[in-house]
């Protein structure tokens, strides 16, 4: 879940940075953001399938009501970031993508907080 | 090159949106979650998370839909919410037994990196903008 997490994080990262060059750079969002927002998304689908075969193994966090809002909220994340982003002819576009990112970054990391949390 | 939409909900009002919609549904959903499974471990501050995710959800809409009323509804919404994060903020560090689970108000903001303190700086400022530039197409009208 660790490693899994910090290549999320790696991959936000990237579509955060893209997002601010754009951004500084006064243009509006192309194919490499597309690009970038889309292969966090494959990084987060593949963290879900992982964290479904946990806890259908028996993997069981205490707070599983939460961890599961995290599961699904996370991957919906960069789908609503890239769609409020696309409609947006500005540099500001890039900046949409940029919040929707650290989002992602900050709630994978409260995510492997609550997988980790199994109580004992 | 045209960067001044007068929309509040386009440029850089976008992301403002993208924040608040963030928020309504982040603190929605903290409240919803504490309300449902922990009510009388700490009324208070569950009740005031729930609040505080209908006044993000207010902005949020207010923001959306732009114009005198919508400036007028986020208006009063980012003004709340202001004085919200201010005054939980500063009782969550004075009276830490009326605080006894933390809401997204609390100390300022701090769980969440201090966005709730710089969101309704932000919302404010960009809707006294908008109120200028509506103000002066009514000067001058096209």
């Amino acid at each position: 879940m660790t490693t899994l997490a910090v290549v999320v994080t790696v991959v936000a990262a990237l579509l955060a940075v893209v997002g601010v060059l754009s951004t500084v750079a006064g243009r509006r969002t192309g194919q490499l953001h597309l690009a970038a927002a889309a292969l966090l998304e494959v990084a987060l689908l593949v963290q879900a399938v992982v964290a479904v075969v946990g806890l259908v193994g028996g993997h069981r966090p205490e707070e599983t009501a939460a961890f599961l809002g995290y599961l699904v909220g996370i991957v919906l994340v960069p789908v609503a970031g890239v769609l409020w982003a696309r409609s947006e002819p500005t540099r500001w576009a890039g900046t949409v993508l940029v919040v929707a990112a650290v989002v992602v970054a900050v709630m994978d990391w409260r995510l492997v907080q609550l997988w980790n949390a199994t109580g004992g | 090159m045209a960067e001044q939409p007068s929309d509040t909900a386009a440029g850089p009002g976008r992301v403002l949106v993208g924040l608040y919609g963030l928020f309504a549904v982040a603190a929605g959903a903290r409240a919803a979650v504490q309300l449902a499974t922990d009510f009388s471990a700490a009324p208070v501050a569950y009740l005031l998370s729930a609040f505080a995710a209908v006044v993000y959800l207010v902005a949020t809409i207010g923001l959306v839909r732009g114009g005198p009323g919508g400036r007028r509804t986020a208006l009063i919404a980012c003004s709340v919410e202001l004085l919200g994060v201010l005054v939980v903020g500063t009782l969550s560090l004075t009276d830490r037994a009326a605080f006894p689970d933390a809401t997204v108000w609390s100390v300022y903001g701090k769980g969440y990196g201090f966005v709730p303190l710089v969101l309704p700086v932000l919302g404010l400022l960009w809707l006294r903008h908008q109120s200028e530039l509506a103000a002066a197409e009514d000067d001058e009208p096209a």
